[in-house]
């Protein structure tokens, strides 16, 4: 198989490693063969924080720049910070709200290497579902529309709905289909 | 067979249990903080009967971890690898001595640095106290190591050091296991008073011992074929052949099979000391020059002595400090490659996107106190009280005084203290009257603070010394303290009164408050500095006790406050600037200061911070 590479970012407290964690259990249950990397310590009080994710044949956990196929960002200038991991013809998905993402200086680029961007309102779902803190589990939802094998919308599900801790299940769910939904309309354009 | 994802330091949590482990110590620092509680968290799962503790200190753990191996018993011991200097005085005459069940030693390294004081790599401190060391380059390679550590250790009597750099640690890997099995094998003391209590004369016996099993153990690590080996094919000779071990191999693996370039021979060492000089010769002979990758040091680069043939960090071909993240490594290859007119990688990444980044002014993003934070309503009251004071504070979350001008110096664990000290005598000396305010944490002061505080008050320096006692150690995932009574594995224990340590130590002056009391704060410190200018004073000491609010979360804040900013407010930014909560931002939209809900933990600590008092309370 060739080898997939995922990088996740964000800022400290969003919730980076649940989704590493929810992504590498989906890539588990298929058995593919899966390896990572997190960020722990004095990073997570706040700052720049990056998960890396590999599925197949390889023994290092970091993926190289230029050759991650997705990455899912939890903050806009996060996903700037992190495009030289963007591999040409990758999906860069963005929890964002702004009208003015992708920023002009970064179009240019995105276009160059033919990157598929996608501006996902993840917080703005996760806030009218009434769980502001789940921005992550909407930007799963909303890029599980796009997913494949092993990270199709029914697989991921699977994974929240065995590691949601009990008092959170259902609304982790709620939060991940609605943003699904707006992936499928996304889709669907 | 039961599948999970497991972090790295699970993975090595899970070779420990396999390989029968029977008494683990560790004391928490990233990255190596995981180990335990992912041995207790199997040990749980599994029902089997291992010991373990978080110790107070690394030098505490190992010493333990010692006379566990020394009852015949099978110990491991964890830490960080700056937390291995702590224990390096152990550590140098255990390996004279020797061991009688398994020791393993297993300290984490952290290229980077992305957690630490220094980038020191752990394998020249093995060398330094000859003891054999094992790098393994992936989680799964780690757990099988360790299970090879322990037979090795048993066999030679000897402790051995496991050392997994970060990217090991928090790697997450996919793993297989089975059913865990309880080690039932009985301690025994075996009197020996010439090994076990040797003076200078059975020393000189031990280290020739110790060189006999070094020697031997060399010769084992040449046929450790599954760690040990390369890809030359017989008979052939290269242009340049790559020597790497431990995460840079890994790397180095995945280039060279990505760019189809495995025509590139390597040589993979996961046994750097002993150094397998009989494994690396052939190698070095079939190849006109050989290029060393590996963390974070010059190891294996000193101990191939052709200086002509080996390229690395001594020949400028690797970078001295930092990371060998894939890009490096990858700039590295394509360099020596070129050099050497061999064909070079295919390029990956596009040379302008690091301008690009660079051009778009992102936010630095620089790691703060959590709202809420006790701490920063204590180095709010602190730098407020004593502005011209020098602030020497410690290793934990509260470094990030740093960002609220109230930390000065970091030197190690405990130097809050010992600074401290030093300090006031450096400017006593000249006749100068320098106020100091040290800030350490609790953990920390139970780890380093004692012995400093000891001759503080012995030597009579005169300060102030606020231990921040959040209940918990934050920074590495609130590991209980002693204070607390709570053990490794959630049963109780005796709790250790931080109070009672202080006085103790000598100290007449304690007071113990909240600092979510600024006002309060302010007061006590104000005694605390007349305290220190008495004719019979000296050091003074505040006990700063709020708990943390990721550890205990709304339990930290029982009585939460609705905060809003009125328009008495100058947007003159102090708060932002001085009290730096994350919950206060300037609103661009709103064109003003404004109070983000969401992160506001309703802590009321910066109700009393605005110099215009536009900080309230909501009706």
């Amino acid at each position: 198989m060739t080898t997939i590479n995922m990088v996740l970012c964000g800022l400290g407290g969003q919730g980076i490693l649940f989704m590493t964690k929810v992504l590498s259990q989906a890539a588990l249950r298929k058995n593919y063969p899966v390896i990572g990397a997190e960020t722990h310590g004095m990073a997570q009080r706040g700052g720049s924080v990056v998960s890396h994710l590999r599925l197949g044949d390889v023994q290092g956990s970091l993926v190289q720049t230029g050759a991650a196929q997705v990455v899912l960002a939890l903050e806009e200038n996060e996903s700037y910070r992190n495009l030289p991991f963007v591999a040409q013809g990758g999906d860069l998905f963005v929890n964002t709200s702004s009208p003015h993402f992708p920023r002009e200086e970064a179009k240019a680029f995105l276009l160059r290497h033919k990157i598929h961007w996608h501006g996902v309102p993840a917080s703005a779902i996760a806030l009218s579902m009434g769980a502001p803190l789940s921005s992550n589990l909407a930007l799963l939802g909303f890029f599980s529309a796009f997913g494949e094998d092993p990270f199709s919308h029914d697989d991921l599900r699977a994974v929240i709905l065995e590691t949601s801790p009990d008092r959170f299940r259902e609304k982790n769910l709620t939060v991940f289909d609605a943003a699904f939904e707006k992936g499928m309309e996304e889709q669907r354009n | 067979m039961k599948q999970e994802v497991f972090l790295g330091n699970g993975a090595i949590a899970l070779g420990l249990l396999e390989a029968g482990c029977q008494v683990v110590t560790s004391y928490p620092g990233t990255p190596s903080s995981e180990i335990l509680p992912e041995v207790i968290r199997l040990v749980k799962s599994e029902n089997l009967n291992t010991y373990v503790e978080w110790s107070t200190n690394e030098k505490v753990a190992l010493d333990n971890a010692f006379a566990a191996s020394v009852a015949g018993k099978r110990a491991a011991c964890c830490m960080k690898q700056v937390g291995l200097n702590v224990a390096a005085d152990s550590l140098m005459s255990a390996a004279y001595i020797g061991t009688k069940g398994a020791l393993v030693i297993i300290s984490c390294d952290d290229p980077g640095p992305h957690s630490s004081q220094t980038e020191q790599d752990t394998r020249f401190m093995a060398r330094l106290a000859k003891v054999p060391v094992l790098d393994p380059s992936t989680p799964e390679e780690a757990r099988r190591m360790v299970g090879f550590a322990m037979d090795l250790s048993e066999e030679f009597r000897i402790p051995v050091i496991l050392r997994p750099a970060i990217r090991v640690c928090h790697a997450r890997q996919g793993l297989l296991y089975g059913n865990l099995e309880r080690n039932e094998k009985k301690g025994a003391f075996e009197k020996d008073p010439m090994r076990w209590a040797a003076t200078p004369r059975f020393r000189l016996i031990l280290h020739g011992e110790l060189n006999r099993k070094l020697r031997e153990i060399a010769k084992r690590f040449e046929s450790l074929s599954e760690y040990n080996y390369h890809t030359l094919e017989p008979g052939k000779r290269y242009a340049l052949g790559i020597v790497a071990g431990g995460v840079p191999y890994a790397v180095v693996r995945d280039i060279l099979k990505e760019q189809n370039r495995e025509d590139i021979p390597v040589l993979k060492i996961a046994t750097p000391f002993p150094f397998p000089e009989g494994l690396a010769l052939p190698f070095m002979e079939a190849c006109d020059r050989v290029l060393v990758i590996e963390e974070t040091d010059t190891l294996m680069e000193y101990l191939l002595r052709d200086r002509e043939k080996v390229l690395g960090r001594l020949s400028g071909h690797v970078p001295q400090e930092g990371e060998l993240v894939p890009q490096v490594i990858d700039g590295v290859l394509s360099r020596t490659l070129k050099e050497l007119n061999l064909e070079p990688l295919k390029a990956g990444e596009d040379p302008d996107v690091m301008d690009l980044v660079n051009s778009l002014n992102l936010p630095v993003r620089r790691p703060t106190l959590c709202p809420g934070c006790p701490h920063r309503a204590a180095f709010f009251a602190i730098r407020k009280s004593k502005p011209k004071a020098i602030f020497t504070s410690d290793i934990g979350c509260y470094t990030l005084g740093l960002n609220l001008g109230a930390v000065d110096t970091c030197l190690d664990m405990g130097a809050a203290i010992t600074m401290a000290s030093g300090f006031y005598h450096a400017f006593s000396q000249d006749g100068v009257d320098q106020p100091i305010v040290a800030t350490i944490g609790d953990s920390t002061f139970f780890h380093s603070g004692t012995a400093g505080l000891v001759n503080a008050v012995y030597n009579g320096a005169r300060f102030i010394l606020v231990i921040l006692d959040n209940l918990t150690t934050a920074m590495t995932g609130m590991q209980p303290t002693p204070a607390l009574g709570i053990r490794a594995d959630g049963s109780q224990g005796k709790a250790v009164s931080l109070e009672r340590i202080v006085a103790g130590c000598g100290v007449d002056f304690i007071e113990v408050l909240d600092p979510y009391d600024l006002k309060k704060m302010d007061e006590v410190l104000k005694n605390a500095s007349e305290y220190v200018h008495e004719p019979e004073g000296g050091i003074a000491v505040v006990i700063a006790r709020h708990p943390c609010l990721i550890a205990y979360k709304q339990d930290a804040v029982p009585d939460r406050k609705k905060v809003v900013i009125t328009d008495e407010c100058a947007e003159c930014n102090f708060c932002i600037e001085r009290f730096e909560c994350p919950a206060i931002y300037h609103d661009q939209e709103l064109g003003r200061t404004n109070i983000n809900n969401q992160l506001c933990t309703g802590c009321g600590v910066c109700l009393s911070i605005c110099p215009k008092g536009a900080i309230v309370e909501a009706a």
